[in-house]
């Protein structure tokens, strides 16, 4: 070893040699750095935490709503043998389908309960029995008449809806535990359940209603096909306005207009504006639309105008966010062969902002699916049974199902609003996997 | 530009005027104060009459000005970022434009097409002529004017387009060809003269941009001279690619240039004396001298443009 080198190499009271760039927790002159890098891990550790924290969260979340709202999916029937009695349905042999249509169904199934539990004597008892058949079953037996008029005079054995204390019980909601009178379902009615359920004429199937209907006051009978659908119609409308005006906007305020007062303005606004509170679009939809314009009240026309002066704010910064990100070389290419400001908009801007303008698009028009407050403002809060099928129809939307739902006080409803979240995050997310989706196919890297 | 030059300049525009096309001369004498400025110099310069070695014809050709700037000051809003230049850029000749850093030799190579006329708040004084006709002329249409006057800037810019689409877009722009086979042809002689065609012909629907940085500036040259332009602006075109390239890029500016003005921004003293036939060299927004490339590289008259030539300020 020579002279120069032996002054450098740390050389330990044993003589070995150390490299000297291995961390000693012993040298002084280590300290500094062995501190930088517990720093470095205390900040791994804290976002870890951080990151950890929100995912239980979410999973705490998820299981909550998917494990109180998955039997929302599901529905109980109960099989009765109903005779369709030509004295109840057509007591004079008209024949005329519309009175078939006005017959008075409950009694064929009161009379079909009576004679399947005919133990049940006094009239609280009976009462305690036709409780058990869900009031939208008379439907159920008017379709069947409807589509086969032989049944006239026949009996044939039917799956009816349960009501939703039924349901409740038959999905385990509703215990036979503690002071009978408290609960929704006596004794007496559980061992009717027992009953059915060893001569398999009680069933828990897949629940069609709940995707194809409309709104109910009971539970059993309620859909979320209904507010679907009137979401579908209000984002359509938002759509229709937000995404031509939002760009528009975007566009002019970015390639055309002059940088002055005026655009610093408008500029502050808008950012000003995507911040404002939904609630009070809510209250200029009411002020605009409902009071000036006369617009049908709680109509998805109106809802979606509505949402789209919420998301117009967001569509445009995004926009221009995404058109300032196109490099300036592309446009001076364009302009330097000629293209007119026009023609470099539509050749080349746009066509490379897009992506960018689809994933902002997107993601606020998935804002707008999820708002209830300027919905509430505009009427489209109110009980509406029927699927809208119009854009002037009345309609409702899912999350203010979600929040009617909630707010009721039958256990049934309790389930459905669960479900409704489950069918409004999976708009969600299938909003978000497209946004993300068309980032990636159309994203072009400089 | 001496007084001398100048004088056999109006000479020879007289005994020339039958060269011009008609539309030229209508156009003048439509408007007797544009008449003077609005003919074609023809200018012989005393100095490169000497080593025409070829025809007097093709010295004529050579000493014709393409592209003109008269009293030409620029403003970005208050700030003149260039002083009342005078610069006649001949045809088939390569003129270089060298300075330091932030000198307005780039915002002047930007005036010569207007592409200005995009920056707020930018304002031009003075005059270009392109072939005598003021381009800033009230009412000069610049989709007219960027067809005869095309630029290839710093960075190869091509359009995230296939290859074939990139050439051919100015072709499409100013509706050029009659069918897709004059369209082909259009391409293929482009990519051919921008000596890119060899190496691209058998991948024309590749993306321009999966080229190398080389081919790409070859692939925007091509671009920029398939709209057939006049004068060909060139801002640093080599500032971005490595010197292998920067030799291919300048052999090719030496055969473009017997057809085009070419006009040259450069940081490399060396790329202009290699490139170039006249350069001009800038400082502070003025032009300080402007000459042959071999005067202004071996005998500069100014102290100024020496020191800057041999590095000692710039």
């Amino acid at each position: 070893m020579s002279k120069e080198s032996q002054t450098e190499v740390v050389v330990q009271p044993n003589g070995a040699d150390v490299n000297p760039f291995i961390l000693n927790k012993r040298c002084t002159e280590h300290g500094r750095v062995l501190a930088r890098h517990r720093r470095e891990v205390r900040f791994r550790a804290y976002g870890i935490a951080a990151l950890t924290t929100a995912g239980l969260f979410l999973a705490l979340l998820l299981v909550t709503i998917v494990s109180q709202g998955s039997s929302a999916f599901f529905q109980t029937k109960i099989q009765l043998d109903i005779h369709f009695d030509e004295a109840v349905i057509d007591r004079k042999n008209s024949g005329d389908p519309d009175i078939w249509k006005k017959a008075n169904y409950s009694k064929l199934i009161h009379t079909a309960l009576k004679s399947r539990f005919p133990e049940a004597k006094s009239r609280s008892e009976r009462k305690l029995l036709y409780g058990m058949i869900s009031r939208g079953a008379t439907g159920q037996l008017r379709t069947a008449l409807q589509e086969d008029k032989s049944l006239l005079g026949k009996t044939k054995s039917i799956w009816l809806y349960a009501s939703s204390d039924i349901d409740m019980a038959e999905k385990g909601k509703i215990t036979q535990d503690g002071d009978e009178t408290s609960r929704r379902v006596r004794d007496i009615q559980f061992s009717w359940i027992e009953e059915l359920r060893q001569k398999g004429q009680i069933e828990t199937g897949f629940n069609v209603l709940f995707l194809t209907a409309g709104d109910s006051r009971e539970p059993e009978l309620a859909g979320i096909w209904g507010s679907v659908s009137g979401s579908l119609l209000t984002l359509f409308v938002c759509i229709l306005c937000a995404f031509p005006v939002g760009v528009g906007a975007a566009v002019y305020l970015e390639e055309f207009a002059a940088k002055n007062k005026w655009s610093d303005i408008i500029e502050v606004n808008l950012n000003n504006l995507a911040a404002v509170p939904s609630i009070v679009y809510g209250v200029l939809g009411l002020a605009v639309f409902l009071g000036a314009f006369n617009m049908p009240r709680s109509s998805a026309i109106v809802g979606g105008m509505t949402l789209a002066l919420l998301v117009l704010p967001t569509i445009v910064i995004t926009t221009r966010n995404s058109l300032k990100s196109v490099p300036p070389s592309i446009r001076d290419a364009a302009i330097g062969l000629g293209a007119s400001p026009i023609q470099v908009l539509l050749h080349h801007t746009l066509p490379l902002a897009m992506p960018g303008i689809m994933t902002g698009a997107i993601l606020s028009i998935a804002r707008a699916l999820g708002e209830t407050a300027p919905l509430l403002m505009i009427g489209m809060v109110a009980f509406i049974a029927d699927v809208p099928r119009s854009l002037s129809d009345p309609a409702t939307a899912l999350p203010v199902q979600v929040y009617l739902w909630a707010d009721s006080p039958e256990l049934g409803f309790a389930e459905k609003t669960s479900a409704a979240i489950m069918v409004l995050l999976g708009f969600l997310i299938i909003a978000n996997a497209l946004a993300v989706y068309l980032r990636r196919k159309f994203e072009y890297k400089w | 530009m001496t007084k001398k030059t100048l004088k056999k300049t109006m000479d020879k525009v007289e005994s020339s005027e039958g060269v011009q096309s008609d539309k030229a001369v209508a156009q003048s004498k439509k408007s007797t104060k544009n008449n003077k400025t609005s003919q074609l110099y023809v200018a012989a310069d005393a100095a490169s009459v000497d080593d025409a070695k070829s025809s007097s014809k093709v010295v004529e050709k050579e000493h014709q000005v393409s592209i003109a700037a008269r009293q030409l000051g620029v403003y970005y809003g208050e700030k003149q970022a260039v002083f009342d230049v005078d610069l006649e850029m001949y045809a088939n000749s390569v003129t270089a434009l060298i300075g330091p850093s932030g000198c307005g030799k780039s915002t002047f190579l930007r005036c010569l097409n207007r592409m200005n006329d995009t920056i707020a708040g930018c304002k031009v004084t003075g005059e270009v002529l392109l072939d005598g006709h003021n381009i800033y002329e009230r009412g000069v249409d610049v989709v007219l004017l960027r067809e005869k006057v095309g630029m290839v800037f710093q960075k190869p810019n091509p359009f995230p387009k296939s290859i074939y689409e990139n050439v051919a877009y100015g072709p499409k722009l100013h509706g050029l060809f009659k069918n897709k086979k004059d369209l082909d042809e259009i391409v293929e002689r482009s990519l051919v003269r921008a000596g890119l065609w060899e190496e691209v012909k058998d991948r024309l629907q590749e993306p321009g941009t999966s080229l190398s940085g080389g081919q790409q500036q070859r692939l925007c040259i091509a671009r920029t001279i398939a709209i057939g332009p006049e004068v060909v602006l060139m801002d640093e075109p080599c500032s971005a690619l490595d010197p292998i390239a920067t030799a291919v890029i300048e052999n090719l500016i030496d055969e473009l240039k017997s057809q085009y003005t070419i006009v040259i921004v450069t940081h490399s003293m060396q790329q202009a004396a290699r490139v170039s036939d006249r350069t001009a060299f800038f400082h502070l927004g003025e032009i300080v001298e402007m000459g042959d490339t071999e005067q202004i590289f071996t005998n500069p008259k100014l102290k100024r443009t020496q020191d800057y030539i041999t590095g000692r300020f710039g």
